[in-house]
């Protein structure tokens, strides 16, 4: 594929001075020059040797039968229509570089029909498609080999990244998180993140007329809280909703945030194993520190996937249960402990399953059986669940602001429809990552809806005694 | 012409056919090692049994996968499976194979039902190497060798039924015999050394989904530190 084909079609603004050059779709830091084929070979090589991903390369290159079905359940495909957004095709890039770089038959292959090997354009092509792929994994339920490409997306990722070709806006978040003096992805320093709690224990205050506390760095206590930390710059009300059930649920003194750490985000998930187990380190490291018995993760869907399907691989000794806040504010809701008022969200709502918390099943009937508990018109957005469709920016794409264009106008297209097509007033995604990019396609499809986290809804309707009743608050909300 | 014929039925049969038995094993053992290697290198080792034999039983007969897209290409995909699964095996001429080389005995099937399976797995064979071609996505995604297995897989196909319709056959039945019978042990090559060797591997597709994310504690470590070494070698 040439080099023209790799500029993003969607870039129509004009370059700001760079630090970084624009060979790839987005800004490198400081991708690797010169001899490319051969520092991707070594990397390649020296993943499989360490790594797990051998016997799945072994399988996917055996069973790859090529028969498009996969193709059916891409939401980017299905909106480009071009072969390189095919999962099986970009796949097949890997694949193809697997069999005649490691192994005897596609060594020997190779040879006789000439083919030279892996080449800098493919390299070029990889580090183009496997972020034209949010990782979503959708197209695994349709491939009748069960090949998951989103594990093959997030190998691809790997291998480039040894080569330090990564997204800058992924890699700068890492950077600050594993090396940066504040130690998280959003460069929130630990007394900046005290104002805020203070701050919004003031509001809830405000709001509710009654003290709430947010607990900082305190030891021995069940849940140690990981919300992704943006959500400290721009989910107010999810952290707020958080802390009311809490509250309301008489944990208040079981859980504490920690100011060691206390970023639920890990970009690795999407792009190295590397930063993957170091950032899981640093989260059992700081629950050991506070003498915490659990991980408490709040609404984000890579961050609970990342934890719960992580801490178990890369905790070690420090190892503990993963809980996710849907699970916990249900668990409440069924004990009787969290009463939600049913004339508060009266409108029509919708849910958006995020694909990290959802596609393996985990989280699907939790955040429906809370929001039937309070939504008397919920609807649902079709297709849901398992088969959800991406928010368009997954796969840490929607931390690449020079793809916006990509993910409003192809990756997330579908879903901007999907949304309109409910004519829900509030659309609730439990997760910072689809947050921000249902937000960005709501204000560029024009669409005449809002954005939500599944407790700030919670936050509106919860009923705690002896505090503003839901109504009280709602009509202070509009001034009376 | 018959000596021809007689070798191939013969020791080329054979050999090709333990070729087969003995490259498919392989398979079997090879993929089995690797998945206990794969378990034996990370903390996370439970898995999901109950999951994977639901999620295997319901791609055997993948019904509520054929309406999520192409459904013709689904169905005659699911056809010619269940032609070329049952013929070779129960065809009687072939179970009279089965009792003589090895001695098992299978139940055979009746002509009449052998004629329609075979001309359905024929008809739906001629459909997805028509589908590769014809349809963009497919024929983007398609190399050489998808049409070349696809091709083996249908020539014994059409030839023995032609071999058992003489009447309505344009070669002679020994002519046609050769080309069935080479062309049945070329495919017995092909089925280990190619991905026709999913024929013994799909119990193991929906294991992958369950345990390849289980990843390995400090590869990254070792990963980074292998590479470090890689460029201090080749700056020294
Ligand atoms: S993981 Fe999602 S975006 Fe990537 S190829 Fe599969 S369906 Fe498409």
């Amino acid at each position: 594929m040439s080099q023209t084909t790799l500029a993003p079609p969607e870039t129509g603004t004009p370059e700001p001075p760079a630090p970084a050059k624009r060979k790839y779709p987005w800004y490198v830091i400081k991708p690797r020059e010169g001899e490319r084929v051969k520092a991707f070979l070594e990397a390649f090589a020296a993943i499989l040797r360490y790594s797990n991903y051998k016997p799945a390369l072994d399988q996917y290159s055996r069973s790859s039968m090529k028969c498009s079905s996969c193709t059916t359940n891409c939401p980017v495909y299905a909106t480009t229509h071009d072969p390189r957004d095919i999962p099986c095709y970009r796949s097949g890039l890997l694949l193809k570089t697997y069999r005649r770089h490691f192994t005897v038959g596609g060594w020997f292959a190779a040879k006789v029909s000439g083919d030279p090997g892996l080449t800098e354009a493919e390299i070029d092509e990889m580090a183009d498609v496997f972020y034209r792929c949010t990782a979503c994994k959708r197209c695994t339920l349709e491939c009748p080999l069960g090949i998951d490409h989103g594990l093959l997306t997030h190998l691809g990722r790997w291998i480039l990244s040894e080569l330090r070709i990564v997204p800058k806006g992924l890699e700068i978040s890492v950077i600050e998180q594993l090396h940066g003096e504040t130690g998280n992805t959003s460069a929130i320093p630990a007394h900046a993140l005290k104002d805020t709690l203070e701050f919004l224990e003031e509001e809830l205050l405000e709001m509710f007329g009654i003290p709430m506390h947010y607990p900082v760095d305190e030891p021995d206590r069940e849940f140690v809280f990981f919300p992704a930390v943006s959500d400290y710059l721009l989910e107010p009300e999810t952290l707020m909703g958080n802390l009311a059930v809490i509250h309301a649920a008489g944990d208040a003194g079981n859980w504490t945030i920690g100011t060691g750490y206390f970023d639920g985000i890990n970009y690795g998930l999407f792009y190295s194993d590397h930063v993957l187990e170091r950032t899981i380190a640093k989260l059992v490291g700081e629950v050991a520190r506070l003498r915490g018995r659990k991980a408490l993760i709040g609404e984000c869907g890579h961050a609970s996937r990342s934890a719960k399907e992580f801490v178990p691989v890369f905790g070690g000794d420090l190892t503990v249960p993963v809980v996710n806040i849907m699970e916990y504010t249900l668990r409440q809701i069924e004990a009787g402990k969290i009463v939600l008022d049913p004339n508060i969200i009266t409108e029509k709502v919708t849910y958006h399953d995020p694909c990290n918390i959802a596609r393996s099943g985990w989280i699907i009937d939790q955040p429906r059986k809370i929001i039937r508990a309070f939504c008397p018109n919920f609807v649902e957005m079709e297709p849901h669940g398992r088969n959800n469709l991406c928010c368009g920016g997954g796969g840490g794409t929607v931390s690449v602001d020079e793809i916006h264009e990509f993910r409003m106008s192809v990756a997330g297209r579908m879903k901007a429809d999907q949304m309109r097509a409910t004519g829900a007033k509030y659309v609730i995604a439990p997760c910072a990552n689809c947050k921000k990019q249902l937000k960005e396609l709501i204000e560029y499809h024009k669409l005449d809806t809002k954005l939500v986290g599944l407790h700030d809804l919670i936050l509106k309707a919860i009923v705690i005694p002896g505090a503003k009743s839901p109504a009280e608050r709602a009509a202070a909300e509009r001034g009376e | 012409m018959s000596e021809l014929l007689a070798f191939a039925r013969g020791p080329f049969f054979v050999l090709t056919f333990t070729f087969m038995i003995l490259g498919l094993l392989r398979h079997i053992g090879l993929r089995t090692y690797r998945l206990y290697q794969v378990l034996h290198r990370t903390p996370k080792r439970d898995v999901p049994w109950g999951k994977i034999v639901r999620n295997t039983a319901g791609w055997l007969l993948p019904i509520r996968h054929i309406f999520t897209s192409a459904p013709t290409m689904k169905i005659a995909s699911i056809a010619f499976h269940v032609g070329i699964v049952i013929v070779p095996v129960f065809l009687a001429d072939h179970v009279f194979l089965w009792s003589r080389g090895l001695g098992i005995s299978l139940p055979g099937l009746s002509d009449r039902a052998a004629d329609v399976l075979t001309l359905m797995a024929i008809a739906a064979g001629f459909y997805l190497f028509g589908f590769r071609i014809l349809n963009r996505t497919a024929r983007n995604l398609s190399g050489r060798i998808d049409y070349f297995v696809t091709a083996a897989v249908l020539v014994p196909l059409v030839s023995g039924y032609l071999a058992s319709h003489p009447e309505s056959a344009p070669l002679t039945y020994e002519a046609l015999m050769l080309i069935h019978v080479l062309s049945a042990n070329l495919l017995f090559v092909l089925m280990p050394t190619t991905k026709l060797a999913h024929v013994v591997l799909f119990p193991f597709d929906r294991l992958s989904p369950e345990i390849f994310w289980r990843l390995v504690p400090g590869a990254g470590d070792r990963v980074a530190e292998a590479l470090r070494g890689n460029r201090q070698g080749a700056e020294a």
